[in-house]
Parts: structure tokens; C-alpha cells; sequence
């Protein structure tokens, strides 16, 4: 059977100057993983190098791009997670680090642990030969300048981080020709978050869950909401009561809006090869790839598609 | 039916000169968190109350007591979830304190965030006037004794984990029928720096909604984390199952799917609750209707009045 690769780079009211851009990107890194479905990779190759294509993207907060902290330093969370046997690796608050992603994968796949944080994450990294890069490196002007901007704020701005305003997580779900699943999130948090936050993106079953006998999901949007409703693992309860992957994402979003009062956005894909993205934040730039068409979008309800030259 | 409490002290193999004083101490700290609930406090209180007195007894792996990781040291990893808002705080890797619980509902109430880990985690605690306690005060001799045990090659913690208590925790249902959970751990015996575990993963080590119920778990902490198992008993309940029976299908799964053993405290927002585990032995112990039931072992469930000096299983 055919594969499905599907990628995010995060649900927020992205601005018109970085909506090409957000686009160009997601189109890029889903052409990238399907490229190593296509290879006959596993899914969990094909989510890994589609992430570590959007963490080298500086349009992204994740890697390349990550937003600062309070302290002006770039902290990381990452998740990877194997549909076959449930395996996951996790990292949250590693610092220095250009694929976060790739990291979390060698957690799952050289300790017996599945999360590793902070310091410990880096001795790690270290271990294993995954050099650190100079914070210079992974930061922006453009984040500089805006935590600099929210920095001169009064500081009680900080503290009132709106439900609605979510971040650039970036995300990958695919299923191979075996019908194995797999998903991988990224992201560097939120802007100005305190020092050791950590959000959604590395918690298993709020940032990403895959499991073969549902389906994959990757997430997005306010983080601490994500985390009250564990949206990935909610969105996969509903497809194993037989919901669509389209509808299960609908009621899981709406469910997170009633409930905490949070948007985001998730991506899906179920063993059968059903897929969906689905967002409730203003925009969510996204792609999939399936049977050799390009499909992408990032306002609410677009669709657009093109064929993928061979 | 409400309040009701309920506590465990984790689930494994408990050596038999151990297993009094894990016994009598889920007695102790469930009957502590059944007063908060008498005099009309939350279920959150009663909850972190309850744990409070678990970490601070040396016989459980939380708080004093706490393993240590294969550097020596003691990392912990704790969260607090609360069923009505779904509001939820947690800590990992936070080190030199000596009441992870209370600090988790410091995040909640006090932070915009609902985890903060390692460093970030002490930094917030200083700001908050948590004060710093020395970590030779956390270390007992039998966990230095078992980290040193285990730091031979062929040493397999998994397996010697089972034959120590594991994390403790509890869940509560107040006179309001709001519903809530805690759970708090040393984690897993000869860790790596930075493991953290299933506890303070929302989902994973605990989870609270009124509207299907509460559960705290302990066992092989990853294993746990691959089912979320927390929030796949809630999904049973939410299906129509008993605590009871939703806690045993979510054990059964966690076995049949990733091979692993552990134990859970459930409740619903009635105040049917349930205590349950796959593996040898968990100490717990509940509180309701001035009833204190305990256990150890499979099928072991003792019951007396909540004021009498505890008669048997010990």
C-alpha cells in the first residue's frame, strides 16, 4: 500500500510577512520525508528527516529559529514516538541543540528511559557524540528583536500569555508501505517562557502519541492547554471509537476550545491511510503528501494541491 | 460515598521487613488527607496533604527517600491535577527540596505554565521561598545501599525496582464532587541525570476530570508512559466502565501491550473507587464514610474504623 506523510509548522495567527514563507517551508520538509517514504524508509525515518528539515528552517520556532526565554537563551523539547511497539524518546529544556529531534530518537533508541531533561539531555547528547552549537547560532534577529520588544514590556505582560495566541510548533505524522506509524514534534516554546517550561511538544500523548492500532497525531497551539486535555491521545480514543481522522481532530479542538479555552491544530494520519489537518487558531501552515500530490494549506479550510515533480 | 481518599505507596515486590511501615504509612497519610476532607477542604488539598506525608516518610521512594540516579544524587518528579478546571502543575528532575507535591501546586496556582523542569524548576521554587534543604537530608541509608548495589555492570535496575516501593500517590473526591490526583517519585532506582519518568507526565502519572474521575499510577514508569495509562482508564470510565473495571483493562493492556506491571489508585466523582495492580504487591490504603481500608497483597482488603490502631496486615 501507499504512504502518507503529513507535517505542520505550527497553528497561530502567523503574520502576512511570514505566511509565504511558513508555507514554502511545510511544502519543502514534506516533500523531504515522503522523499525517504518513497525509499522505501520506515515512517519513523520519514518523520524524523521531514522535522529536522523544518528545524533548519528559521521561519520555524525549533531549532534554527527557537524562541528565547526570560534569560534570553534558547530551550528545546522534541518527541519522537514508533506506532509499532509504542516505543518514545524525549527531550525537554536541552540547550544548544540543532535537532532536537534526532536527539529524542536516540534517547528511545540507545537508554532504556523515554524522556530525558535539561542538563542530563546534554550530558547525553554529549555522550553520544551530538555536539552543542553556540546559542548565537540557533536565534534569529528577528526572535532577538521581538523578545527584546516583550522584554521592555511591563512584566506583567508576561504573565498573560493569551489561550489563543499559540506558537510555531513544528510536526511530522507518516505511515509507510508496511502501515506502521509514526510521529515526531519539535518546537523551542513559547517566547519569554520562564526558564525550564515545558510545554506539550516532548509529553507523550499531548505533543504526539502513535500507536499502529489508530494512528498518529502531532500537535500544536497553546501548549498548557494541549496538556489539560492531552489532545493526541484524545484525538486517537476517538478514532478507536470509530471516529474519521477529520472528524475525531474536529471534536478534540472544539473539545480543548469549550473546556480550557485553548486553540491549536493537529495533524493525523490512521494505518488505513486517512489523514487530516486540522487547526482553530487563525492559520496553520501545513502539507501532506500522498500517492505523488502536494497538498497544502494555512488558512481555515484551504486545500490547495499540486503535483510533485518526479 | 463522599469524601472519599485514596493513597498508594507503590506497586512491586515489598520485602517483608519493609512492609509494616509501608503499610502503616499509606494508613497514616491517607487518614491525614481524609481530615482536610472532613473539615471541608478540597479534594487538591487532601491530595497534596496525603502525599506531603508520604514523601516525608523515608519508607517510600518520593520526597526523603527518594532512589538515587546512577550519579548518586536524588532528582524527583511530581504532579498535581485538579478535575474541575483540569488545571494541572508538575516538576521534573527538580532537586533539593524536600516536598516535590507542593511545589507541583505552586506551578498551577502561581505560574502561567503547567511543567517546569530541572533548574527552571529550583530557580521558581527560590522565588517562591521554598526553602533549600541539603540533598544528604533526602538520602536514606537503604537507597544509598541499593544505588551502590547497583552500580555493578551487570546490575539490572528494572528489575531490583520492582523490589522497592515505587512512587506514592493519591486521589481524592471532595463533598463537592470535584475530583483530583497527585502522584510524586524518586523515580527509577540508578536513572540516568535527567531520566524523567511517567510521573510528572499529565496522562501518564496522574490525570483529573470531574467528569469521568481521577487516577494516580506507579510501576515501570516508561512502560506507563507508552499507554498513558492514567487517561486510558479515564477513557475506559468515560465509556461506562466501574473504576474498578477500567483500572483492570488499562493494567491488562499496559501487560499485554509493552509487558510491564504497575498499579493504580482510581476514583469516580460518586466516590467508587478502587485500588488495583498487576504486579506482587502495592500498599494502599482509602478513607471514607470513617472506614480506613488497607492492603498489600492481591485480594488482601482489610477494613476498620478510621480512628482505631490498625489491627491487622501488619
Amino acid at each position: 500500500m501507499s504512504a502518507v506523510l503529513v507535517v505542520h509548522g505550527g497553528a497561530w495567527a502567523i503574520p502576512d510577512e511570514l505566511a509565504k514563507a511558513s508555507v514554502d517551508g511545510v511544502k519543502t520538509a514534506a516533500c523531504e520525508g515522503f522523499a525517504v517514504l518513497k525509499r522505501g524508509g520506515s515512517a519513523l525515518d520519514a518523520v524524523e528527516a521531514a522535522v529536522r528539515t523544518l528545524e533548519d528552517n528559521a521561519v520555524f520556532n525549533s531549532g534554527h529559529g527557537a524562541a528565547l526565554n526570560t534569560d534570553g537563551e534558547v530551550e528545546l523539547d522534541a518527541i519522537i514516538m514508533d506506532g509499532r511497539t509504542l516505543a518514545c524518546g524525549a527531550v525537554s529544556s536541552v540547550q544548544n541543540i540543532a535537532h532536537p529531534v534526532s536527539l529524542a530518537r536516540a534517547v528511545m533508541e540507545k537508554t532504556s528511559h523515554v524522556m530525558l531533561t535539561g542538563r542530563g539531555a546534554n550530558l547525553f547528547a554529549e555522550s553520544i557524540g551530538i555536539t552543542t552549537v553556540p546559542t548565537d547560532t540557533l536565534v534569529t534577529e528577528y526572535e532577538r528583536k521581538e523578545w527584546e520588544k516583550q522584554k521592555t514590556y511591563v512584566t506583567g505582560v508576561m504573565e498573560d500569555f493569551n489561550s489563543q495566541w499559540a506558537h510555531d510548533t513544528v510536526g511530522a505524522v507518516a505511515v509507510d508501505s508496511a502501515g506502521n506509524v509514526a510521529c515526531a514534534t519539535s518546537t523551542g516554546g513559547i517566547r519569554n517562557k520562564m526558564v525550564g517550561r515545558v510545554g506539550d511538544s516532548p509529553i507523550i500523548g499531548s505533543g504526539g502519541y502513535a500507536d499502529n492500532s489508530s494512528g498518529a497525531v502531532s500537535c500544536t497551539g497553546h501548549g498548557e492547554s494541549i496538556l489539560k486535555v492531552t489532545l493526541a491521545r484524545l484525538i486517537l480514543s476517538h478514532v478507536e471509537q470509530g471516529k474519521s481522522v477529520a472528524d475525531a481532530s474536529r471534536l478534540s479542538l472544539q473539545h480543548m476550545g469549550d473546556r480550557v479555552q485553548g486553540a491549536g491544530g493537529a495533524i493525523v494520519v490512521s494505518p488505513s491511510r486517512e489523514w487530516a489537518a486540522t487547526f482553530t487558531t487563525e492559520r496553520m501552515a501545513w502539507a501532506a503528501v500522498e500517492h505523488d500530490v502536494l497538498w497544502y494549506g494555512l488558512e481555515p479550510n484551504e486545500k490547495l494541491q499540486e503535483k510533485i515533480a518526479q | 460515598m463522599l469524601p472519599v481518599v485514596v493513597v498508594h505507596g507503590g506497586a512491586g515486590h515489598i520485602p517483608k521487613e519493609r512492609s509494616e511501615k509501608s503499610t502503616e504509612g499509606v494508613c497514616s497519610a491517607v487518614r491525614a488527607g481524609y481530615v482536610v476532607l472532613k473539615r471541608g477542604g478540597s479534594s487538591m488539598d487532601a491530595v497534596v496533604e496525603a502525599v506531603t506525608h508520604l514523601e516525608n516518610n523515608p519508607a517510600f521512594n518520593a520526597g526523603c527517600g527518594s532512589v538515587l540516579n546512577v550519579k548518586g544524587e536524588v532528582e524527583m518528579d511530581a504532579i498535581v491535577m485538579e478535575g474541575k478546571t483540569l488545571g494541572s502543575g508538575a516538576v521534573s528532575a527538580v532537586r533539593n527540596i524536600a516536598n516535590p507535591i507542593q511545589l507541583t501546586r505552586l506551578v498551577m496556582d502561581k505560574t502561567s505554565h503547567a511543567c517546569l523542569t530541572a533548574e527552571g524548576a529550583s530557580q521558581f521554587a527560590r522565588s517562591m521561598g521554598v526553602p533549600e534543604v541539603p540533598m544528604e537530608s533526602l538520602i536514606t541509608e537503604y537507597a544509598r545501599m541499593r544505588w551502590r548495589k547497583n552500580l555493578v555492570p551487570d546490575a539490572n535496575p528494572v528489575e531490583c525496582q520492582m523490589g522497592k516501593m515505587g512512587t506514592v500517590g493519591a486521589v481524592a473526591v471532595d463533598s463537592e464532587g470535584n475530583v483530583a490526583c497527585a502522584t510524586s517519585t524518586g523515580g527509577m532506582l540508578n536513572k540516568m541525570e535527567g531520566r524523567v519518568g511517567d510521573t510528572p507526565c499529565i496522562g501518564s502519572g496522574g490525570y483529573a476530570d470531574n467528569q469521568s474521575g481521577a487516577v494516580s499510577t506507579t510501576g515501570h514508569g516508561e512502560a506507563i508512559m507508552k499507554v498513558t495509562l492514567a487517561r486510558l482508564i479515564l477513557f475506559h470510565m468515560e465509556q461506562g466502565q466501574s473504576a474498578e473495571a477500567a483500572s483492570d483493562l488499562g493494567l491488562a493492556y499496559m501487560k499485554s501491550r509493552v509487558s510491564a506491571l504497575g498499579g493504580v489508585v482510581t476514583v469516580d466523582p460518586q466516590g467508587q473507587w478502587a485500588a488495583r495492580f498487576s504486579s506482587h504487591q502495592m500498599s494502599w490504603a482509602a478513607a471514607q464514610k470513617d472506614t480506613l481500608h488497607y492492603g498489600l497483597y492481591v485480594g488482601e482488603h482489610f477494613t476498620q474504623g478510621i480512628d482505631e490502631p490498625l489491627l491487622q496486615g501488619i
